[in-house]
């Protein structure tokens, strides 16, 4: 190293290493209650039972309800209302801004919406789930690539996502502990990989309460080397999920 | 500690295992995020917001790749958001810059210290160094942390380099090469 290498290393060294020390048990501190204090205290409370922008919503459709004669079509038309049926987002991929347009998307019986990426994906309704997978079919020897949506209406989510655990922990050996989370929606996270190799499946699931008696349980599958794409992409877009029933 | 036992340690979701992997990776991260954003508030901002991205995506990592460059480019990233969100300022086009021969963003005459002239470098320049003279990493790894082709990166070096020496040695008795 010649000595103007080390004049920079120096100086360098000189100006941040008094706030390393100074910072470190500080921003320890932070992370620390993020990601275990607040975990720990979450699971002793019970999950809330509805999101208050949902109690705002389903307020509105009450409201519009009342207003309206025909039933059915007044609601379809209301929630079409309250949504842009067309915006623009800015998604944070690997912490880099990404501008992108989505498009308003009703589950079934318009029971909830999602804005959808639909310059890569397509929402596919069926009788019992939907699911969100790539315009484009992947080549055969990619792992899976969607996310399902699916409600049941007879099941609470703290009874639900017991039964998931234990039915993802057959495929899934390392499953993380479940967690209850408030992003991308407020209820109970779980997070396995498969294997660690480039095509290692991965799944995310959140069991959310649909308001009721019920759930609603959002399946995320991708896999490893496409977390940061397909799987950021799934995220940000259940960040748009709302149930309006 | 080999970095594939770190990411098992972060993988594993222990309170105490992450511990052990944060007091090995935050002193680098902190002066790294203190030198690339100036500033004491976004650096804790930024290296609190990468470990807790770290934790929560450690599985979007690829174990077949290095993993200090991944972290690095969290952290850069995370620091360049924060900086972004501070400042109304436009920024201006890589290629517009790379031409420009004025690469400081300061009169050499406002500034003393070769820290501040360091500093007094526009992002394109000042963060390879940064990357470089702070945690020790190759160009090969700086591309890789900045997403770049190897050879920009090379020659972005290179003229902050040239610069830094032609304001502080003007009459070229040290090597800069």
């Amino acid at each position: 190293m010649s000595k103007f290498d080390k004049r920079i290393e120096q100086k360098l060294s000189e100006h941040t290493e008094k706030d390393a020390h100074a910072l470190e048990e500080d921003i320890w501190k932070g992370i620390n209650e993020e990601l275990f204090e607040r975990r720990t205290f979450e699971m002793k409370k019970r999950p809330k039972r509805l999101m208050p922008a949902v109690a705002v919503i389903a307020a509105a459709l009450v409201l519009a309800f009342t207003l309206q004669t025909e039933s059915g079509s007044a609601i379809m038309k209301s929630v079409k209302d309250m949504f842009a049926p067309e915006k623009e987002i800015i998604q944070s991929l690997e912490g880099q801004d990404e501008h992108t347009n989505v498009t308003l998307n009703e589950g079934k019986d318009s029971e909830y919406v999602i804005y959808v990426d639909e310059s890569r994906y397509k929402m596919v309704k069926g009788e019992e789930v939907d699911i969100i997978t790539t315009s484009e079919p992947l080549p055969d020897d990619f792992p899976e690539v969607s996310m399902e949506i699916r409600q049941y209406p007879d099941e609470l989510p703290d009874d639900l996502v017991k039964k998931i655990e234990a039915e993802l922990k057959v495929e899934f050996p390392d499953l993380r502990p479940v967690e209850t989370v408030t992003e991308p929606v407020e209820g109970y996270w779980l997070h396995g990989l498969a294997e660690s190799v480039w095509d290692g499946k991965v799944i995310d699931v959140y069991v959310v309460s649909n308001g009721k008696e019920g759930s609603f349980v959002i399946t995320e599958n991708y896999f490893l080397e496409a977390a940061e794409g397909h799987g950021a992409r799934f995220t940000h877009m259940l960040e748009s999920f709302e149930i309006v029933d | 500690m080999e970095q594939h036992h770190w990411v098992e340690q972060v993988r594993s979701g222990d309170q105490f295992a992450f511990r052990q992997f944060y007091e090995a990776y935050a002193n680098g991260a902190i002066r790294i995020a203190s030198a690339i954003t100036r500033n004491r508030e976004l650096a804790k901002d930024a290296v609190q917001e990468t470990f807790i991205r770290v934790f929560r995506q450690i599985d979007s990592y690829n174990p077949t790749l290095p993993f200090d460059p991944w972290f690095y480019r969290i952290l850069t990233n995370e620091c360049l958001r924060l900086i972004n969100k501070e400042t109304s300022l436009v920024k201006v086009e890589p290629s517009n810059l790379d031409d420009n021969p004025a690469l400081v963003e300061k009169s050499f005459d406002q500034l003393s210290d070769l820290y501040d002239i360091i500093q007094s470098l526009d992002d394109l320049h000042r963060i390879p160094l940064i990357l470089k003279y702070i945690k020790g990493f190759s160009e090969k790894e700086i591309a890789d942390i900045l997403q770049l082709n190897q050879n920009t990166l090379k020659s972005r070096l290179f003229k902050a380099r040239k610069h830094l020496k032609m304001l502080l040695d003007p009459h070229g008795e040290e090597d800069v090469t």
